[in-house]
């Protein structure tokens, strides 16, 4: 499991699965962050990702770009994406600006990891 | 910031703005009330004033201060006004104002001062210890009043405060003589009255008005030029007008924008009588001056027909009453200011004017009095005229004797207005208490405060490359600043040579460590010398001494001093500047240090203007959209706004921030938010002084991120328009402005 600190992200893999977190403001900075450790995850042969939002209190319309950014990298890839444990307020302004039409949104990590790897199960969505 | 007094537990009775919100005469009004307690001052008080630098109020609020004291000290208040057409008739309104005035005070009742009342209705109403001196003192001037001697009458009046017996306590008069026409009908030169009664007598007193005028009251009085205490009342410094014309806008409710403020202040020079005239009109007629354009219309309109119009034209009448004549003066006057005829002999005036010696020795005092020109005796010198007056007389002679169409003169007058302030005026060295302000310990290159080591190396190179070599250069950590004040709140008296100098003193702390050891206070003056000539031996050597001086006098312990000149110094004067380790700067250093102090400014600071609106400054960068966020939460929180409405709010508030970090070229790196609190809404305004490209939906971003990514780019727009109930982009000088409004909703709804 990776656990690095300071300037990078934390995330860790679970099978072909990664899991990713952000940070409590996602903006530029944190954001891209997040898009390298993805593709880097991605690249490394992982086929989802789950960003998990659960230290997330506010994401700003650049994060929310870079956020698209990193859908659309995933879809290149053929991965599937989820976000989990997504606050009422981001949620409102995911669904304003049409993320979620491209992404399951997951109550916890624990259903986001769920959702993906059967892909059978409903997810349950805000 | 240079505030008089606190509004704490005080009542206003003269004065006509809280004590809160007199700006810039505080020095001088300590001065006063000093004077007026101080039971072994005896002597006279000369308030100075150069025109329109404004010295009622400054009275209004020694006399608020001294009556709220009550001391010993009575205060009485007079103010000689142009209604006033002789002096009889000034000195007899003088002696029923101290009545009604010692009244009041003793009754520490301040409704008594706007009661109509005789001399009969004050006898009736005067307390049994007092009713004995002012029955008599009321019998004599009954009997004087008939009398056929003015001179004995006016004597009399002005000389009544004496009769308050010892016991019953100590008059300190006030007499206002801004207005004081020293040629009214009549025989008694009223001026010079007043300094003979009060000069002989021994009450203490503060005369102030025109500063030659006074002077020369003083020289035909033979008073003694020596027992006299001066207060000199020069125009605000630039600080200080910037802040009064905030708190005077706020006051008149008059919307202003930092550009047409700035501009206020370069047009008036800081005239606190100007400045308030403009706002006042401005309030009156319901005008906002948002804009630069907003600023320079409304001044030269005016100039045109307004107050200002009035002002200079009764004094034009005063001087010159016939219209021929006065016409003849406009072009002669207009010829002197714009430099054809800078100096004129008196026989060149008298041939122009066609007036005959008589006249010409009538007129000439007054306007020299008035500091139109500079008169002695044989030649008439102009060139130190302020702003307005040249403005005022070139719009006179272009349309009274060039008969020119007023709609061009109009036109002319106000681009040219609008030229004169270009952003390049504002310089560094304006804001110099605000630079100094920002130090905060960032490391910034040496050299900058070393102006033969900057001469030498980087003269004439070009900005880039100076730039660019700067980084290279040994570093100087700065102090960090907690506080900043004028000279003059230091009570330190400026020569005149140094008029439109800058100066200010701020206490700092090397690394941030609050101990002695690490306290130094800055000494830092800005010199303009005349014609562009660099500082000379002398004059450093003089501003050295004087802040050694001050350093001893205030016992600072350590000190830095620095100066800064527009064209730098002199070998000679930097030699002595080495003997002080005193730092040296020229224009161009002050301004590249400014750059570099810019950067790192310190910490937000929130300005409350009123328990509705709130004002926040802050730099671009380091996540401050929180900063913003966190503010409007707690100022959304006093409507009740539902839980979702305020993270709504956030959201957009952030978003504009981002808008402006992203697309502001602002020189100043600064976003100014405003957020005024209504019944049924809250309206945050947020505004840099930056360009902000026209197409705002980022298509001109600054980042360096993927294309697909900026493409991406816009969002912010989308999501402040769905947040927010109105979103209104407005532009304003150098920059946009952007208007956002969220309503309250029924909780049902």
């Amino acid at each position: 499991m990776d656990k690095p600190s300071g300037l990078l992200v934390r995330s860790h893999c679970v099978g072909t699965t990664a899991v990713v977190y952000a940070s409590d403001y996602l903006n530029k900075l944190t954001g891209e962050r997040i898009e390298r450790e993805c593709r880097r995850q991605l690249n490394c042969g992982c086929r989802a990702l789950v960003i998990d939002f659960s230290d997330t209190k506010l994401v700003n319309s650049i994060g929310i770009s870079i956020l698209l950014g990193i859908i659309d990298v995933a879809e290149k890839n053929g991965a599937k994406i989820a976000f989990s444990d997504v606050n009422s307020q981001t949620v409102q302004l995911f669904e304003m600006l049409g993320l979620t039409r491209h992404v399951v949104l997951a109550k916890d990590e624990r259903e986001a990891l769920l959702t993906l790897s059967g892909f059978e199960t409903t997810p349950i969505v805000h | 910031m240079n505030k008089a007094g606190s509004s704490q537990n005080f009542r206003r009775v003269l004065a006509q703005v809280d004590p809160s919100e007199f700006i810039g005469r505080a020095a001088q009004l300590e001065r006063i009330v000093a004077h007026a307690t101080d039971e072994s001052a005896r002597r006279g008080m000369l308030g100075l004033m150069e025109p329109a630098a404004g010295v009622s109020e400054l009275l209004r609020q020694a006399y608020d201060r001294i009556f709220n004291q009550q001391t010993e000290v009575i205060p009485i208040y007079f103010e000689f006004t142009r209604n006033d057409t002789t002096a009889v008739s000034a000195a007899i309104e003088f002696l029923n104002t101290f009545l009604q005035q010692y009244l009041a005070f003793r009754n520490d009742d301040p409704s008594i001062l706007h009661a109509t009342l005789t001399l009969r209705d004050i006898v009736a109403r005067a307390s049994m210890q007092d009713q004995q001196w002012i029955e008599a003192l009321v019998e004599r001037y009954n009997e004087l009043r008939f009398g056929k001697n003015d001179r004995e009458l006016v004597r009399f009046c002005l000389g009544a405060p004496q009769r308050i017996p010892k016991e019953r306590g100590r008059p300190f008069i006030m007499l206002d003589g801004a207005q004081l026409a020293q040629y009214l009908n009549g025989a008694v030169p009223l001026g010079t009255e007043v300094l003979r009664v009060f000069g002989r007598g021994t009450v203490s007193y503060v005369l102030a008005g025109l500063r030659r005028q006074i002077l020369e009251a003083v020289r035909d009085a033979e008073c003694n030029v020596n027992s006299f205490e001066y207060l000199h009342l020069r125009q605000l410094e630039i600080i200080e007008a910037t802040l009064l014309v905030e708190q005077m806008a706020h006051r008149q409710q008059v919307e202003i924008s930092e550009m047409a403020r700035d501009l206020l202040v370069q047009q008036f020079g800081g005239s606190p009588f100007f400045i308030n005239m403009f706002l006042q009109t401005a309030r009156k007629k319901a005008v906002n001056v948002k804009s630069k354009l907003d600023c320079g219309d409304l001044y030269v309109a005016e100039l045109f027909g307004g107050h200002l119009h009035s002002y200079f034209e009764n004094l034009l009448e005063e001087i010159s009453p016939r219209l021929n004549t006065r016409l003849r003066l406009i072009a002669v006057l207009w010829d002197a200011v714009s430099g054809k005829d800078a100096i004129s002999s008196v026989e060149t005036w008298a041939q122009r004017l066609n007036i005959d010696a008589g006249e010409l020795a009538e007129m000439l005092p007054r306007l020299h009095m008035y500091e139109f020109i500079n008169w002695d005796g044989r030649y008439i010198q102009t060139g130190t005229e302020p702003q307005t007056w040249k403005d005022y007389l070139r719009i006179r002679y272009q349309l009274d004797v060039e008969n020119k169409p007023r709609a061009l003169v109009y036109g002319e007058v106000l681009s040219d207005v609008l030229k004169r302030a270009q952003p390049t005026k504002h310089s560094a060295q304006v804001n110099l208490g605000k630079i100094v302000s920002r130090f905060n310990c960032q490391q910034v290159p040496e050299v900058l405060f070393d102006y033969a080591k900057f001469s030498l190396n980087y003269k004439g190179e070009e900005p880039e490359t100076i730039a660019s070599s700067l980084d290279a250069e040994t570093e100087f950590e700065l102090p960090q600043t907690v506080y900043v004040a004028n000279c003059s709140s230091f009570k330190i008296e400026l020569p005149p040579i140094v008029d439109d100098e800058h100066c200010v003193i701020a206490r700092t702390f090397k690394e941030r460590r609050y101990s002695d050891a690490q306290e130094v206070v800055w000494f830092v003056a800005c010199l303009h010398e005349k014609d562009a000539v660099a500082v000379n031996v002398a004059t450093a050597g003089k501003w050295c001494e004087r802040f050694k001086a001050l350093g001893s006098e205030l016992k600072f312990h350590h000190y830095q001093i620095w100066l800064i000149s527009n064209s730098g110094f002199t070998d000679e004067a930097l030699a002595v500047l080495k003997d002080y380790e005193a730092f040296s700067s020229d224009s161009q250093q002050l301004e590249l240090l400014t750059s570099r102090v810019g950067e790192t400014p310190r910490d937000p600071m929130v300005h409350h203007s009123e328990p509705s609106e709130f004002r926040l400054e802050m730099p671009f960068g380091e996540d401050n959209e929180l900063v913003a966020a966190g503010t409007v939460e707690q100022i959304a929180r006093r409507l009740p706004f539902r839980p979702d409405a305020i993270n709504q709010i956030k959201m957009a508030i952030v978003e504009a921030c981002i808008n402006v970090f992203e697309h502001s070229f602002s020189p100043d790196q600064k976003i100014s938010q405003r957020f005024r609190l209504e019944s049924d809404r809250l309206v945050v305004t947020i505004s840099s002084r930056g360009i902000v490209p026209t197409n705002l939906n980022g298509a001109n971003s600054r980042s360096d991120t993927t294309e697909a990514a900026e493409a991406r780019r816009g969002y912010g727009l989308i999501l402040i328009r769905s947040l927010m109930d109105e979103v209104e982009f407005e532009p304003v000088d150098d920059g946009t402005s952007l208007r956002m409004t969220k309503y309250l909703r029924d909780t049902a709804s």
